[in-house]
């Protein structure tokens, strides 16, 4: 089933998006017990090419330094923190400077090469923060509620398709251009289709998740100059399935609705803030408003800053 | 008339329901407050009982109920009414997906919009939208009167098999097995008496402008 939700504030000011996303996450754990996660956008105040790498290391002795010492073979580590999680292995999150973009999924590349070691995302402008488990558990576990930013997209899962670990949990990012994530409730069923053509372009793909595979293809939009809100109306035509997609960039949101609007989707708009969900209980938890306004089928909003 | 006023805040909607229906047994009307948008609120329930909804109810509210009349002050989410054999569901807000689905009699009346597949698979009852209906109203109906006051997108009565929808707005298409039809004298008279009940003042213009859509 999985629960989307995204708000954004249009005073473009810092306020505090991990309390109001997890307020809105929490009102959907109904719709996805496996797993939960978050992009906080405006987290991290980074100069011109930093990243924070969240990386998932096993507990297993040894793990961690190795981890360490390629690190340092590639990058100056300017800060770390090892964060204690579930199951075999911890999120090992630090912030490292790289010449330049591009050189950012080469290096993610070279660490995934490492055993027992997965890179969850690199990020500048954003921090994804995503893990199996509740919502308020996660939401402890990593100190959002005290995440301050601009806006951000977060989702509760509730696995169809793919593994339910710390991967495979929403959102998901691409790197053919910065900081682009993807929540998603639906399938998408010509996936191989929408595939094909970005792998021939040379995009790469880590996994076999539609929603990966849709950040990929919104990403590959937006770098051909589409605005959000032209790549999400692209998106309608043509992707098939049911879907309900919550896209983030650096400085929007927006969501589409597949054109039989078999997935929900809800809106709010007010003098203070856009903001969407799956389901109306989670608009209430940022805003005071009866405005709501169900998407149609195949409609697509999106805000900007 | 007795009432009883529930506190749904941080109440499980089980924790709800069972309490909605052991004072419904000994109340006139039974008014709840902080709703949340929770889902279910009144599935199942049966009876003569008046039950206002301060705010907004989620998913399937009323679902299966027989003889309530729920009121609601806010909007509601995907399937209000659901399964309704009889009894009365107002919605002063919007609705979302399936307002009214498979219902076999009462009235769900929503002031607002309401999003897709308004009243599919009905069988009988009455569904009245004071706003717009969203893609494929009327999908697969069986049996009782769909009433939209305002426009329809695209698809209207697809798949109708039995049953009526009148259309005061624009009707951008028609689905398969649906065609229009002349609203007789006595469809007029009939529409005239439920939406004057429910308190939508239409002129005769507007009552002369109904448009009929039936199975092929």
């Amino acid at each position: 089933m999985c629960g989307i939700a995204g708000v954004i504030y249009k005073d473009r000011k810092s306020h505090p998006i991990g309390e109001a996303l997890t307020s809105m996450l929490e009102s959907l754990q109904h719709r996805g017990p496996d797993s939960a996660g978050y992009a906080l956008y405006g987290s991290l105040d980074f100069p011109e090419n930093y990243y924070q790498l969240n990386i998932q290391v096993n507990r297993r002795k040894g793990t961690l330094d190795n981890l360490k010492s390629l690190l340092s073979q590639i990058t100056p580590i300017f800060e770390e923190e090892l964060i204690r999680s579930v199951g075999d292995s911890d999120v090992y999150k630090c912030k490292i400077a790289l010449d330049e973009y591009s050189l950012l999924k080469p290096c993610i590349r070279e660490i995934d090469e490492l055993d027992d070691v997965r890179v969850i995302n690199g990020s500048h402008s954003f921090e994804m923060i995503k893990d199996v488990g509740k919502v308020k558990d996660i939401a402890e576990r990593f100190d959002v509620y005290n995440r301050m930013g601009t806006h951000g997209i977060g989702h509760t899962r509730f696995a169809t398709e793919s593994g339910v670990d710390r991967y495979h949990a929403h959102p998901y990012q691409s790197y053919i251009i910065p900081d682009i994530t993807v929540v998603h409730n639906g399938q998408i069923t010509n996936y191989w289709k929408i595939r094909d053509p970005l792998e021939r372009k040379g995009h790469t793909f880590e996994s076999y998740n539609d929603t990966e595979c849709i950040v990929h293809y919104m990403a590959d939009k937006l770098n051909q100059g589409y605005k959000l809100e032209e790549a999400l109306d692209q998106a309608v035509i043509d992707l098939d399935g049911p879907f309900s997609i919550l896209v983030g960039t650096p400085n929007g949101i927006g969501i589409a609705k597949d054109k039989l609007g078999l997935r929900p989707g809800v809106m709010v708009e007010t003098d203070e803030i856009f903001a969407v969900a799956s389901e109306e209980m989670a608009l209430h938890d940022v805003t005071d408003s009866d405005e709501i306004e169900q998407i149609a089928p195949g409609e697509t909003r999106a805000y900007t800053i | 008339m007795d009432e009883y006023v529930i506190d749904a805040k941080g109440m499980d909607v089980k924790e709800l329901n069972r309490t909605i229906k052991r004072q419904a047994k000994e109340h006139d009307c039974l008014i709840i407050d902080n709703p949340e948008s929770e889902h279910n609120i009144c599935a199942g329930l049966t009876g003569e009982v008046d039950i206002i909804i301060n705010g907004s109810a989620g998913y399937f509210v009323g679902t299966m109920v027989n003889g309530p009349k729920i009121h609601i002050k806010g909007n509601a989410g995907w399937f209000a009414g659901d399964n309704m054999t009889e009894g009365e569901l107002i919605i002063e807000g919007t609705a979302g997906d399936g307002a009214g689905q498979g219902i076999y009699g009462g009235t769900v009346i929503v002031k607002g919009n309401t999003g897709s597949r308004t009243g599919e698979i009905m069988k009988g009852g009455t569904v009245i939208i004071g706003g717009n209906s969203g893609y494929m109203t009327g999908l697969l109906m069986m049996g009782g009167r769909l009433i939209i006051l305002g426009d329809v997108t695209d698809d209207v009565g697809e798949s109708i098999m039995r049953g009526t929808i009148f259309v005061l707005g624009e009707v951008k298409s028609l689905g398969k097995n649906a065609v229009m039809d002349e609203a007789t004298s006595e469809d007029i008279d009939d529409l005239r008496e439920i939406l004057t009940e429910y308190g939508f003042n239409l002129s005769d213009d507007d009552y002369s402008n109904f448009k009929k859509i039936v199975n092929m």
